[in-house]
């Protein structure tokens, strides 16, 4: 009783001595706006307060002698000071640092093509190619629609800034694919092989880009894989062209997907009328494996292996002899395997490691020749990344690349193999959270050419207001010259020196871009009857705008893209310095895309022109001074979900050239000049349709 | 003696002090009406949370408390980095509490509002959320708030993507029912959504 007394007492005394501090003051932005809704924190007890709309805050402690007072608020780095509290009132006038918004952080930009809602490096995603009308979910048709890429329809590839198709690479997780496209018919463009869906976004740099990527003159395709899908899942796809299903199982921290596809193209050549008389149509038959392994928190390892065959056999005209239509088969094997590695070291430091290999076989008949051809990539790559300060980071790594070519022409053989080996620094050097600095280097050796080559990458942004950005680039890019012309003999490097500027404003729903170059081509490939040497050069200039909205019309998103080209180049067996076949002045693209609830269906329409393209008349007195008429294309997709067998299901219908223009890419002469022969898209118009099951998510909540 | 006394009785009011602390920041979120005073709310816990460095409550109150503070803003912006906050913050109750059916059902409402800023670009998030829920339900079959944001995101998913009305009316009854029984663990441990399932429930008709 003694004690219980005397301790009340006690508690009643403490309670009576225990001083109350009251704080109180204010908080304002480095730049002196009031800061609201901040918490105002007495660290290791519950006492604090948020600041009011004027940025004012007032609170008492029971607390004593020296303690942290810490301040944080939303967009601003977390801050402390150290109180004395003594019995009265603390007055304090509090100034907090904004922190760094990666939204409104200068980034690395020109030449990248930045789309999105705005993040870091973005992107074209999967779901983005896929309703891309006229796209046919093929990843290289959707970047077609970009600025800076031509229409293109002849051949297989992106054209960019002037650039031949074998100028710009794809990189597949940062390793080169050599052969990314499915088997050719001459004079026709075909799809990539992968799938959009492999990929959580494709990144497209019309120029300037990083040390990293090397053997490309013109332009970057880099594709980056998706990681661990959610759960385990089947995907059926059935269409006009063929059929295909995947297998995707989740295991706790990895995931193998296992899929096969079978296309034949018959039944639509049937009902579609083709400018070749086909034996065979296009029949593919494909499959693939993958693996993906969280190793840790951040590790994670990748492996991609994929099979594919292709038989085609046709009859096409041939202009010299319009009454004997030549004969041409082909039937390609493509193996390719790609399996990389990343995990972080410790706070500072990554590693990359990779490993790539990719084969493309073709054989056939070419009217009664016999000719074989195999085409062979393999790559190791190792990266490290250090990050330093908030923002900078410094990565230098190195490459090897084997790579080659073998063919025959009725049994007579010749081939040559090559081993690249780079190696390359750069640093992203943050000045200010406004100024950004890349200055970059890459070396490679070629064991086939015997030379080396230093090729100097910078890049520059400033940024000029919350969402605009200034940037320029300077780059110089080595290639090798194509198999066909190495295949006779060892050449020099084909150099391209780019010069980028580049304007843009990225706000959530909307982005705005205008970006200026101009580029500097030299020992381009020529070839002198038969004889290629490394004299040829050329140059390019010109300009793209870009604008896309998501916000003006509700569900709807639409962009709009301008490029305006200006190149000549004495190149190839060019006679004199001209502009190529593959390069129209004036290219524009809309694109746009609209959910409608009601019916749950989006539709999209995408139309393209091109102003004329040059092509070659013997006829005329100068070289490729003759232009097709203009290229017009209205194609429209439309994608309506719903549910069968209560599985979430995608009804698609993509229509090429619903209007039925009549394009022309250009024109071949016979020998003697006095026939011509129109190339032609593959058909007039396009049609396929589909349906896409996935069974194991039949609905998207559980 | 008076000091090992007083400091039993400190060692008390410590848990009293938590009890009636987490009790206030839960007064505060009913009497909240707007996203100010829900991120107040959310302040408030956090402070709780620095000084409470063992307990789940504290975090998974101040990501709650973002998650409204941030449903109730229009700027999509400001809106996704409330989200981004709460789901830090939710992560960070894991790390105090593993296997929580409360704190899965949660992060599972938080991904299905982040997929909500930008659904053409953020599908994935509708799966993250799906499996959070999912896991949700394996630890605790009786939580009704499980029940709750599942049938709240099929509300607001439109009928193509396998959501919508119809299919939110079984669930969101399945809830209503659920929240009848339901009892909680403590004074301060997770109560709230029993009348947001009956108002929803209530605009399937």
């Amino acid at each position: 009783m003694k004690i219980l007394k005397l301790t009340s007492l006690f508690i009643f005394v403490f309670t009576l001595t225990q001083a109350q501090t009251k704080i109180s003051g204010i908080l304002k932005s480095s730049k002196g706006i009031r800061v609201a809704n901040a918490n105002i924190t007495l660290k290791n007890t519950y006492d604090g307060t948020s600041t009011d709309s004027l940025g004012r805050f007032v609170f008492s402690t029971t607390e004593t002698g020296l303690k942290t007072l810490q301040f944080s608020a939303l967009s601003f780095e977390t801050d402390s000071v150290t109180v004395d509290l003594k019995k009265g009132v603390i007055t304090l006038d509090l100034r907090i640092k904004p922190s760094v918004n990666l939204l409104e952080t200068v980034s690395i930009s020109a030449g990248y093509f930045i789309a999105g809602d705005g993040k870091k490096g973005a992107v074209l995603s999967a779901l983005d190619i896929a309703t891309t009308a006229g796209s046919n979910a093929d990843v290289f048709a959707a970047q077609q629609t970009l600025p800076g890429a031509q229409t293109s329809f002849s051949e297989s590839g992106l054209f960019v800034r002037g650039g031949s198709a074998s100028e710009t690479k794809t990189y597949f997780d940062g390793m080169l694919l050599k052969s990314p496209f499915n088997a050719t018919v001459p004079d026709q463009a075909s799809r990539g092989r992968l799938s959009a869906f492999l990929f959580k976004g494709t990144s497209f740099s019309a120029g300037g880009y990083s040390a990293q990527y090397g053997q490309a003159l013109s332009s970057a395709l880099i594709l980056e894989t998706t990681d661990l899908p959610e759960k385990t899942t089947t995907g059926i796809s059935v269409l006009s062209v063929g059929a295909g299903v995947d297998q995707n199982i989740r295991f706790k921290n990895s995931a193998l997907t296992i899929g096969a596809a079978y296309y034949n193209l018959k039944p639509t050549y049937r009902l579609i009328k083709q400018q070749n008389s086909y034996v065979k149509a296009p029949e593919q038959l494909s499959g693939s494996i993958q693996y993906k392994h969280k190793t840790s928190e951040t590790g994670m390892f990748k492996f991609y292996a994929t099979y594919g065959k292709t038989e085609i056999s046709l009859y096409r005209d041939d202009i010299n002899e319009p009454a004997v239509p030549q004969y041409f088969s082909n039937n390609n094997i493509n193996i390719y395997i790609n399996s990389t590695y990343k995990e972080y070291l410790n706070d500072k430091w990554k590693l990359d490691v990779g490993f790539a290999y990719n084969k493309d076989s073709d054989e056939g008949l070419f009217s009664t020749d016999n000719y074989t051809r195999n085409d062979a990539l393999t790559e190791g790559k190792a990266t490290l990344t250090n990050y330093f300060g908030q923002l900078s980071n410094f990565k230098f790594g190195a490459e090897t690349f084997n790579t080659g070519r073998t063919e025959s022409l009725n049994g007579q053989e010749r081939g040559y193999d090559d081993q690249i080996s780079a190696g390359f620094a750069e640093t992203d050097l943050f000045l200010t959270e406004k100024l950004v600095l890349r200055l970059g280097a890459r070396t490679e050796y070629s064991s086939y050419l015997e030379k080396y080559n230093l090729a100097p990458r910078t890049s520059l942004g400033l940024k000029t207001g919350i969402n605009s950005q200034v940037s320029f680039a300077y780059g110089r890019f080595y290639q090798n010259a194509e198999d066909e012309y190495l295949i006779i003999k060892r050449l020099d490097f084909e150099i391209a020196d780019h010069y980028i500027l580049k304007y843009e404003i990225n706000m959530h729903d909307r982005n705005f871009r205008i970006e200026g170059y101009y580029k500097d081509y030299n020992h381009l490939t020529k070839e002198n009857l038969g004889n290629p040497t490394n004299t040829g050069t050329g140059y390019a200039s010109g300009f793209e705008l870009f604008l896309r909205d998501k916000k003006t019309i509700k569900n709807g998103d639409f962009y709009i893209s301008y490029s305006f080209l200006d190149t000549k180049r004495n190149f190839r067996d060019f006679p004199t310095l001209a502009t190529p076949s593959f390069a129209a002045k004036h290219t524009a693209s809309v694109v746009y895309k609209q959910f409608i609830e009601k019916i749950q269906t989006q539709v999209g329409a995408t139309y393209t022109f091109a102003s004329g393209r040059p092509y070659v008349n013997p006829n005329s007195a100068v070289y490729l001074s003759d232009r097709t008429n203009n290229f017009n294309s209205l194609s429209l997709t439309v994608s309506h979900l719903t549910h069968i067998f209560k599985q979430f299901t995608v009804l698609y219908l993509n229509a090429n050239n619903v209007t039925g223009f009549n394009n022309v890419y250009g024109y071949q002469y016979s020998s003697d000049g006095s026939n011509r022969r129109a190339i032609l898209p593959s058909s007039k118009r396009n049609l396929v349709v589909g349906l896409l099951v996935t069974i194991g998510d039949n609905t998207f909540v559980i | 003696m008076l000091v090992i006394f007083s400091f039993n009785s400190f060692a008390q009011t410590n848990n009293q002090k938590f009890q009636t602390g987490v009790k206030k920041g839960l007064d505060m979120l009913i009497a909240a009406q707007s996203s100010e005073d829900f991120l107040k709310t959310s302040n408030y816990f956090e402070r709780v949370a620095q000084a409470e460095t063992k307990e789940w409550l504290p975090p998974y109150y101040a990501a709650y408390g973002n998650l409204l503070a941030g449903l109730m803003i229009n700027d999509k912006a400001i809106q996704d980095q409330y989200f981004d906050k709460a789901l830090l913050e939710i992560d960070q109750a894991n790390l105090l509490s593993a296997e929580n059916s409360e704190i899965y059902a949660l992060k599972g409402y938080i991904q299905f509002m982040k997929m909500s800023v930008d659904p053409q670009a953020r599908l994935s998030f509708m799966a993250a959320s799906a499996t959070s829920l999912g896991k949700a339900k394996t630890l605790d079959p009786e939580n009704p708030r499980i029940y709750l944001i599942n049938g709240q995101n099929t509300f607001y998913t439109p009928e193509a993507f396998g959501g919508g009305k119809i299919k939110a009316k079984p669930i969101l009854e399945n809830a209503v029912a659920k929240f009848a029984i339901f009892r909680p663990a403590s004074e301060i441990a997770p109560t709230w959504g029993s009348e947001r399932a009956k108002a929803l429930l209530a605009q399937c008709n």
